[in-house]
């Protein structure tokens, strides 16, 4: 220990930047995709794209932070997609029903937070994996949208209500984002500072680092469980939201899939599928760079065949670098 | 010497940081023979049985089978020699049927598909031959323990070991399991099967045994008939007459009120505790057999298990029924395993330090909670380098400081500590009982449950035994011999009669 001590004290500058560029490699890779794409695309670094980049990311993103929080307390939720949609038809069905937007705005919100508390909680104290119970969600929350009209899209919103998602708002002296990519940026930011300042966000990874030491100290571990889940249900009544506001229609048939998108940013962004460890800045980064790969795929005119495949490989290869860097560490 | 089975000769082991575990150990087992191998924790008999068992190399010495010596790199080596090893944790595979498990690894057949007949046929025949009334069919887990215990044994004999090592079968079995137990071993002996039957209880030996070897302290002290032995030999044997006692200091008398008292309870695994209190500055010491209640008491204590029966902390009635409860009455456990249930062992040493008192609050002050944090840690003398160091890089005795601290920080003062000095080397476990009076000095009821009587008999004001989920007595350290007191936890109720 002492020898650890006298390390420690002598070299602290270096090791330190080392540690850092380790901890945040996912920033370091995301730096390095960017720049190959502005080699490749003279396009690519243009405010027009850039703005397009968080548009386009905006709703896997929301997803992806409720889906944080859930995988840091080492759970699973999967059934998001079905949800989205869901609460994307039902946000559609509540105004076409004649509600204000505002009202029914909220009421959405409500609706996604409930059931993602009710998976959770059923999962917290009925013992069940939470991959069944969201499984479960995923198959009934799609049947559920569907019955909601028979399978009908619902159209002729109104014009305030798109204003949600579609309204410019001037950053930089040329960079415009649209509200929805605000929105996305706010909650990142927002999430980020619960998970990192409030003692909730400490109990969330004392909860995913080690349940039966987070309960031995007292911690509410089965209501943080719900907890997260409830946000996950609330990103995902947003990101519903989003949706139907940007494609002004509400369709059942909308965000399949978006489970393992999600997913699959949450793991690319360095956080622990066995959870305690992880950030939202990481999920924010691997957000936008999968939505970079797309974009860059399209500038060059390549499929999205092409995307599926390398998208998949990336995510292995950003694994493994991240189980590498773990078992260095351990051992070190 | 044709009868000689097992042959273990000046066999020692150390493990790094020069800790020896066993030091020029022997004995030997003979065709046909139920050898019993005895001695207190720590003694250094799961040592010695895991290198017969091909789990760990020794540092020197012999060890032949059947007049050949055996180099011996895994269990599974072992296993092709004769030697079938049977833990307490039997390590069957619940979900699979009783046939599969006979024959996990060494299943009959060809180009890895099963001979299911030949299989079937061999299961019966060693079913049969430990007199089995369950079908091979069964699924391990619908059998009682008693009967996933002669699985177990029938398991060896398809394996045609010549001798089964079984560590502390009696563990989990109740009288009348144990007997039929007792029987098949009795059984297989007589068809020429030798048995390594390792126990802490007297009784057993009495019952099964034919010989007996006794450890102390990692060196055999000798093999005795069982028959021809009183138990006093015995137990002398296990204890050690001449040994240096660990020095027992002089304690203030405890002036205190009851901090805990407890009566009557009634919980999980048969827990009595008729009557049972600690007072405030107290050093309480919880001792026992393994599985004899220790723990259970301890955490029932803390909310985590549900009891019957008045316990009153500080003269008000307490009844946890989550351990926040527990914590909030100003209690705090130090669990047995510090890795599992004590830390999150990926997170800064700081934030376990402080995890258990951010209740009440919304924000979270990185800042102020290692201003907390460090105080209390070198009050503890915790050797770290940095509070942001994850608390799995720190070592063992320090671990148990920072999950110690997490209490501290909290303010809890009614302390719990369970075997707190598990797989700390002696600095660090002088270290933890300085702690403990310290605790105690200012005021704290603190109450250790240990295998390690020494330790006790060291650190403690009062020093309860447990056994069989009951608790037997109350000692008085600075007024009853050790002897005393370890002859209470081997021997159970019949040191009364």
């Amino acid at each position: 220990m002492s020898t650890d001590n006298a390390i420690a004290e002598r070299a602290p500058a270096h090791r330190r930047l080392a540690n850092l560029l380790i901890e945040y490699n996912f920033i370091a890779i995301f730096v390095v995709v960017v720049v190959i794409a502005a080699a490749l695309s003279d396009n690519f670094l243009t405010f027009v794209n850039i703005a397009n980049l968080f548009q386009q990311a905006a709703v896997v993103g929301v997803v992806a932070i409720g889906m944080t929080f859930v995988i840091l307390t080492g759970n699973i939720d999967l059934s998001v997609g079905s949800l989205t949609a869901l609460c994307g038809m039902v946000v559609a069905v509540l105004m076409a029903a004649g509600w204000d937007p505002a009202l029914a705005v909220v009421a959405t919100a409500l609706v996604g937070l409930s059931c993602g508390a009710a998976m959770g909680a059923t999962s917290a104290y009925g013992q069940v994996p939470s991959f069944i119970v969201t499984l479960a969600g995923l198959v009934s929350f799609r049947g559920i949208t569907y019955l909601l009209t028979d399978g009908v899209p619902v159209s002729g919103l109104p014009p305030s209500f798109a204003a949600i998602s579609s309204s410019v708002v001037p950053i930089l002296p040329g960079l415009n984002l649209t509200s929805m990519a605000l929105i996305f940026i706010c909650l990142c930011v927002a999430g980020g500072l619960v998970l990192r300042f409030t003692v909730f966000g400490e109990y969330v990874y004392a909860t995913g680092g080690n349940p039966e030491a987070a309960r031995l100290s007292g911690l509410p571990t089965r209501l943080m469980v719900t907890a997260v889940f409830a946000i996950s249900g609330v990103t995902s009544a947003i990101a519903g939201i989003l949706l139907t506001s940007r494609l002004r229609i509400g369709q059942p048939t909308a965000a399949q899939g978006l489970e393992l998108d999600a997913i699959a940013a949450v793991v690319l962004g360095g956080t622990s599928l066995f959870g305690g460890r992880g950030s939202l800045l990481g999920t924010f980064f691997a957000v936008m760079l999968l939505q970079v790969l797309r974009n860059v795929f399209n500038l060059l005119g390549l499929g999205s065949f092409y995307q599926m495949t390398v998208t998949g490989f990336i995510i292995v290869a950003a694994v493994l670098l991240n189980r590498f860097i773990e078992m260095r560490r351990g051992r070190g | 010497m044709a009868d000689d089975v097992l042959v273990v000769e000046n066999v020692s082991k150390r493990f790094p940081m020069n800790i020896v575990a066993l030091e020029q150990a022997s004995l030997t087992v003979r065709r046909g023979e139920i050898h019993c191998l005895l001695g207190a924790n720590g003694a250094g008999k799961s040592t010695l049985l895991k290198m017969v068992a091909g789990a760990l190399k020794p540092s020197g010495g012999r060890i032949s089978l059947e007049g050949q010596a055996l180099d011996l790199h895994s269990p599974a080596d072992a296993a092709r020699a004769g030697i079938s090893m049977i833990y307490q944790e039997l390590d069957l595979v619940p979900q699979l049927t009783v046939e599969q498990n006979l024959f996990l690894g060494h299943a009959p057949g060809k180009a890895g598909i099963i001979d299911r007949r030949t299989r079937s046929e061999r299961a019966h025949e060693a079913l049969r031959r430990i007199g089995a009334r369950f079908s091979p069919r069964a699924r391990v887990e619908q059998l009682s323990v008693a009967n996933q215990q002669l699985t177990a044994i029938a398991r060896s004999l398809t394996m045609n070991a010549k001798i089964i090592i079984m560590d502390e079968p009696s563990a989990a079995l109740n009288e009348t399991e144990l007997e039929a137990v007792f029987a098949v071993i009795r059984d297989l002996v007589r068809q020429g099967v030798s048995i390594l039957y390792v126990s802490h209880r007297l009784a057993e030996l009495r019952e099964i045994g034919d010989r007996v070897t006794v450890l102390r302290g990692g060196r055999t002290i000798a093999t005795y008939d069982v028959a021809d032995t009183p138990d006093a030999a015995l137990v002398e044997a296990v204890i050690g007459k001449a040994r240096t006692l660990v020095e027992r200091k002089a304690r203030p008398p405890v002036a205190g009120e009851v901090a805990l008292s407890v009566n009557k309870m009634r919980g999980a695994d048969g827990l009595m505790v008729e009557d049972f209190a600690v007072r405030w500055g107290e050093v309480t010491g919880l001792t026992g057999l393994n599985g004899s209640g220790r723990t259970t008491f301890l955490r029932s204590l803390f909310g985590d298990l549900r009891f019957e029966g008045k316990v009153e902390v500080g003269g008000r009635p307490y009844r946890p029924t989550h351990p926040a409860h527990a914590i909030r009455r100003g209690l705090g456990l130090v669990p047995e395993s510090r890795k599992t249930h004590g830390l999150v062992l990926d997170a800064p040493i700081y934030k376990n330090a402080t995890l258990a008192s951010l209740g009440g609050r919304f924000t979270m002050s990185h800042h102020h909670e290692r201003e907390r944090a460090r105080p209390v840690l070198d009050r503890l003398s915790t050797r770290y380098a940095d509070l942001d160091q994850a608390v799995m890089q720190l070592s063992g005795g320090n671990q148990q400081k920072v999950v110690l601290a997490k209490w501290v920080v909290n303010g809890a003062k009614i302390l719990l500590l369970d075997e707190p000095s598990r797989g700390l080397d002696v600095g660090a476990k002088a270290d933890l009982y300085a702690l403990v009076e310290k605790l105690a000095a200012d005021g704290a009821a603190v109450i250790v449950a240990s295998s390690e009587l020494d330790e006790l008999y060291a650190a403690c004001d009062s020093i309860w035994v447990f056994h069989e989920g009951r608790i037997l007595d109350r000692y008085d350290p600075s007024v009853t011999g050790r002897e005393t007191i370890l002859k209470a936890t081997i021997l159970g109720d019949q040191h009364v009669h």
